[in-house]
């Protein structure tokens, strides 16, 4: 039985390799669903463990006793910056105005269960449900990911180039892109991305030098495969990964080749006069998922920033990362605002994927400042979401719940993102437990 | 005429590997006296992948239900278009950026166009007159070479018509078609 559901999925996968997407008049690939908020949604998760402390309370250095409170997120929230003693050099804020201005601060919402590790969090985050799943397994989760809701329940179905995840590390992230689930699965995953190796050192010395094949010697190859694969028995196997369309495998590899041989470049998050070397793999990261949005104007995508984590054991590094982590956020949304066809159309969803232990762990940095782990204390629990986008669809500069009234769940993202995009109603029953977060709509 | 066009290529092959195959007849030797069972189909495992010999290992492609990993389908291309085995940096290098991608296919086919780039690997392809003069003796030993098995009569006959029927069917498109197939993918 489980043979013949492969063989079947497998056929639908080759099936939909010939589906050719319908191209509108406007230059989008899909029409508009008209129960749709917007026809883009950019989720950050803004990982790698932030205590509501450092983030919404400002706290800066005042919660270790050595300084000055303030704001270090100037792009995304609102508040004056640390007055004195920093340990960090501000960077000149990407937007005018931050971005919880354009959108919907839910200033505490809870992770509710399940250890608080990196790797749950980010499951719990891109699935909607929680998991007891103590250890970062390198396995792809049980339930399916955001990205396999949206393939499987928009209409017209949206191919894979319309939804990715990128990673700022490898480890188990990159099976974030589909799950295991029996009714879903890589038939209806999303293109995956770690910028470090896919496009780092070893991709410019192995595929630098490469150009994309003549069509006519594709059509050739092409013929021949289908030939071979006619007499094999097996279909295109799932271990192998999400599956683009010739047309969009075509238009992805010219992305990297451009991207690696130069001809094409990154733009950096960086303000005027910071050297590069100053970039962080948060900055990378989120740099490459602008490119994509750039090139091909996904409809879901989504971007982790794990620099943060640093904070294990070294605080002043983690105030760092955070400042640099917000500087990225900030600089894609007014890069996605300047784009004529993302701006006003793309919701920002940005929420870290669990917090940090209220108690240090002992270790001391070299400014005297306290790390914290994330051991699934109460206060690891309490994260914030902010949700941003065009004044018609989302409340700006709302902000909802309290430390002793939390408003939301991590669970809910999913299904927000579900409902923005307009196939929410299309899921089974029983399948999200979470809710939409209504209080962001306008 | 099958001789004279790929007997260089066989002899090649089994020389590039000999140092490996006196290797791994000791690692088995080891696993037969001290390992369980499912270790020793490991070692046959990685004898298939490394290609050290040029007789037909299956008798179809029905034998193949197993994927081969990221490491297993990269060191298996590279070897049997260098003709020797990866160096574990490059296989590790390589098989970090295949993991950085999500779609399998996609990065497998550059990096296979990057081995395909390389000089060295196109100075041990036959010639293109020979392929198209005698394409049935090509399909049997690109069979060999890549899906270490003999083509059944019908795969003989439907991809010699095809080289025959275009002569601007290159070796490189053949050899490119075999590593980018699902069967490839398994063993």
């Amino acid at each position: 039985m489980k043979r013949r559901d492969f063989l079947r999925n497998s056929s639908l996968a080759s099936a939909s390799l010939f589906t050719a997407p319908f191209i509108l008049p406007s230059g989008r690939v899909f029409a508009r669903s008209g129960s749709r908020l917007v026809n883009h949604v950019v989720f950050v998760l803004f990982a790698g463990g932030i205590r509501n402390q450092e983030s919404v309370d400002q706290g800066y250095l005042s919660t270790q006793g050595a300084g000055s409170s303030g704001n270090i997120l100037p792009n995304m929230l609102s508040g004056a910056g640390p007055g004195g003693a920093l340990v960090h050099d501000p960077w000149v804020p990407a937007l005018g105005s931050p971005i919880s201005q354009q959108g919907t601060l839910f200033r505490n919402l809870r992770y509710a269960f399940g250890p608080t590790g990196h790797y749950n969090g980010h499951t719990v985050a891109m699935t909607g449900n929680y998991t007891d799943t103590g250890l970062n397994l390198n396995l792809n989760p049980d339930f399916p990911t955001v990205f396999e809701y949206y393939r499987k329940h928009s209409e017209p179905a949206p191919n894979a180039r319309s939804c990715w995840w990128l990673s700022t590390e490898l480890g188990p992230y990159p099976s974030l892109n589909f799950s295991r689930h029996p009714e879903y699965g890589p038939l209806y995953g999303a293109n995956y991305l770690m910028p470090g190796y896919g496009l780092g050192e070893a991709a410019v010395q192995y595929l630098g030098g490469l150009q994309t094949l003549h069509p006519e010697e594709v059509s050739r190859v092409q013929g021949i495969k289908a030939q071979l694969d006619g007499f094999f028995n097996q279909g295109p196997a799932q271990a192998s990964g999400v599956r683009n369309t010739d047309e969009d495998t075509r238009s992805i590899q010219q992305l990297y080749l451009d991207l690696l041989s130069g001809n094409d470049a990154l733009e950096l998050p960086l303000p005027d006069g910071i050297p590069s070397y100053l970039l962080s793999g948060d900055g990378a990261n989120i740099a490459t998922g602008w490119k994509i949005l750039e090139r091909f104007q996904p409809e879901l995508v989504v971007i982790n920033t794990t620099n943060s984590d640093v904070c294990h054991d070294n605080f002043s590094e983690y105030l760092i990362a955070l400042h640099k982590a917000d500087y990225a956020v900030g600089w894609l949304w007014k890069k996605i605002q300047e784009h004529p066809v993302l701006a006003n159309d793309t919701l920002l969803i940005c929420m870290p994927e669990h917090g940090r232990n209220l108690e240090p762990n002992g270790l001391v940095d070299a400014n005297g400042l306290r790390a914290f782990d994330h051991t699934s204390d109460e206060n690891s629990r309490d994260v914030f979401a902010l949700i941003a986008g065009p004044p018609s669809v989302v409340a700006q500069g709302r902000v909802v719940g309290t430390p002793s009234s939390p408003v939301g769940e991590s669970i809910d993202i999913v299904p927000t993102i579900a409902h923005a995009l307009g196939f929410l109603e299309a899921i089974p029953p029983g399948m999200l437990p979470g809710r939409v977060l209504n209080e962001a709509w306008a | 005429m099958r001789s004279n066009i790929f007997n260089g290529m066989e002899k090649g092959w089994v020389v590039a590997v000999r140092g490996a195959a006196l290797s791994l007849i000791w690692i088995v030797a080891l696993l037969f006296s001290a390992c369980e069972r499912t270790l020793e189909k490991d070692v046959i495992v990685d004898n298939l992948i490394y290609g050290i010999d040029t007789i037909p290992v299956y008798s179809s492609s029905a034998e193949k239900d197993k994927l081969k990993t990221t490491t297993q389908f990269i060191s298996t291309a590279y070897s049997q278009l260098y003709l020797r085995p990866i160096p574990s940096g490059t296989l590790n290098e390589l098989s970090l950026l295949r993991s950085a991608h999500g779609d399998k296919n996609m990065i497998g086919e550059l990096v296979i166009s990057h081995f395909l780039a390389d000089e060295v690997v196109l100075a041990s392809f036959p010639d293109e007159e020979d392929m198209q003069a005698d394409p049935e003796a090509f399909v049997e030993q690109t069979y060999l070479r890549f899906f270490l098995r003999l083509p059944t009569a019908y795969e003989r006959y439907a991809l010699s018509r095809q080289i025959a029927g275009d002569s601007e069917t290159s070796v490189l498109e053949v050899y490119r078609a075999f590593l980018l197939s699902n069967e490839y993918l398994y063993y």
